[in-house]
């Protein structure tokens, strides 16, 4: 009787793999955003370190805008804004949602709302990482680079195995944290229309009105998914160090 | 898109200037760009003396009272803002059993989120002050509330102003979130703008992300420039 009553107090297992579902698109969207603003955060604090006047001014613009405007208006931009230019083929194009054959692997293109999702966290972290790389490398001390170019080394070499190393060891707890960031953040997407795991939560929550199990779950995935992030970067990061001792 | 369907949209814009700043006021009540200036000003001044509060606990409690803050503070660290508006604008009208008004439970939410992060910074801020700095001052013979009150805190906050700014620029980012619940704050107009026009939605979310720089810049500008001007009396 007291389990009965149990199991309708809690969510159908059902709206668990819509739950599951939404974490899934979660993940993928943090991921790819952690992915492209890693690698685009870096080139933009290597950049910002050129002789060129004209390039570290643009890129302090890109950055002073991305940082000090909130994403939510960027999500907005990139959907409505950018969406409205791009041509109405590939939009059309996408809608078919079309498919690229990798021999066995099948990648279905994902959807607009995604893309654009991806695209406004995409522009919105870089600025952050770029930011938390740059203080990296100035972290590193000045003698540093003088020792590297007594040794004989090119200015592109003591940059590659002297410079970015110590900047990425300085920075990585930094970077991390922004890692979080863009986790948390991912969840701004549903206003777009984005199927994870906020959008989902809604989504239940108007369904059935267990309001309370419902965001227990959510919260609880979310705080799962930042303890990851968190514990993978401690033990990573304490490789790093020990690797730098060596 | 040629350039003068460009200019038309600014068109549109400085049509509804007067609706973007504040809303329907007179007639209805407040919104736009006001609105969201009132919005992040208290949670900035909430999420700053809880977090002063939260900073000192966690330097002087100790055993379970101190796991149980740094357990809380954790909490709201890991979560979206996002679920943290669905949960007090679900919890908040439950507790008290009143109809909460959905700014209130936004104004919460933004404040809890801000003074878990200031309060790590004030943290950070008082260890750093030399431990010659308290010995000094109990030798003078204040006690802790005082030694915390006149020696150390000023310091600390003193050193952590750049951090304790950029957490204010965060929450004036944050209050767009209120959008959500439907609060008739800057982006929230905007994008009724938006859908009645649906012509210029480059222009229009271009102008949003203007205004929203223009302003947390200028906070950033003014709170360096007051720092800086104190910055003498410190050292002389």
């Amino acid at each position: 009787m007291f389990f009965q009553e149990m199991s309708e107090q809690l969510l159908a297992p059902r709206y668990l793999g819509w739950l599951w579902d939404g974490f899934i698109v979660t993940i993928m969207i943090s991921f790819l955003t952690i992915l492209f603003s890693t690698i685009f955060g870096f080139l933009l604090a290597i950049l910002s370190q050129s002789q060129y006047r004209v390039i570290r001014i643009l890129i302090r613009c890109y950055n002073g805008i991305f940082r000090y405007s909130p994403l939510l208006p960027q999500l907005f931009f990139w959907y409505f804004g950018i969406g409205n230019i791009l041509p109405l083929e590939f939009k059309l194009w996408l809608f078919d949602e079309p498919a690229i054959d990798l021999g066995y692997l099948r990648i279905t293109m994902p959807s607009f709302e995604f893309i654009m999702g991806l695209t406004g966290l995409t522009f919105y972290s870089t600025a952050f990482i770029a930011e938390e790389f740059r203080a990296g490398m100035q972290g590193v001390k000045q003698g540093q680079l003088s020792a590297a170019f007594a040794l004989g080394l090119s200015h592109w070499q003591s940059f590659r195995f002297i410079i970015l190393p110590q900047a990425w060891q300085i920075s990585f707890p930094a970077l991390v944290g922004q890692y979080m960031n863009i986790i948390k953040n991912s969840s701004l997407t549903m206003a777009i229309g984005v199927l994870e795991l906020s959008y989902v939560s809604q989504q239940i929550e108007t369904e059935t009105l267990k309001t309370f199990q419902d965001y227990a779950y959510t919260t609880m995935i979310y705080i799962m998914a930042i303890i990851m992030v968190g514990t993978f970067g401690n033990f990573y990061h304490q490789r790093l160090l020990e690797k730098g001792k060596r | 898109m040629d350039l003068s369907s460009f200019s038309d949209g600014f068109i549109v814009i400085k049509n509804n200037l007067a609706y973007f700043v504040w809303g329907n006021y007179p007639e209805g009540s407040i919104g736009g760009i006001i609105l969201t200036l009132i919005l992040s000003l208290s949670a900035i001044i909430i999420a700053s003396v809880f977090g002063v509060i939260a900073g000192i606990g966690l330097t002087i409690l100790i055993g379970w009272q101190h796991k149980l803050l740094v357990l809380i503070l954790s909490f709201l660290r890991a979560i979206p803002i996002l679920m943290l508006i669905f949960w007090t604008f679900f919890l908040l009208p439950m507790i008290f059993n009143v109809d909460v008004p959905a700014i209130a439970t936004v104004i919460l939410a933004l404040a809890l989120i801000g003074s878990a992060y200031i309060a790590y910074a004030v943290y950070a801020g008082m260890i750093t002050v030399s431990v010659e700095q308290w010995q000094a001052a109990y030798s003078l013979g204040l006690n802790r509330q005082q030694v915390i009150r006149y020696i150390i805190l000023p310091q600390a906050i003193r050193m952590m102003m750049p951090s304790f700014v950029n957490q204010w620029v965060s929450l004036i980012k944050d209050s767009s979130l209120a959008y959500i619940v439907s609060v008739a704050e800057f982006t929230f107009l905007a994008t009724k703008v938006n859908n009645r026009s649906m012509v210029y939605p480059t222009e229009i979310f271009l102008f949003v992300i203007v205004v929203y720089f223009i302003i947390c810049y200028a906070l950033n500008l003014l709170v360096s420039c007051l720092t800086k001007r104190k910055k003498p009396l410190m050292f002389n």
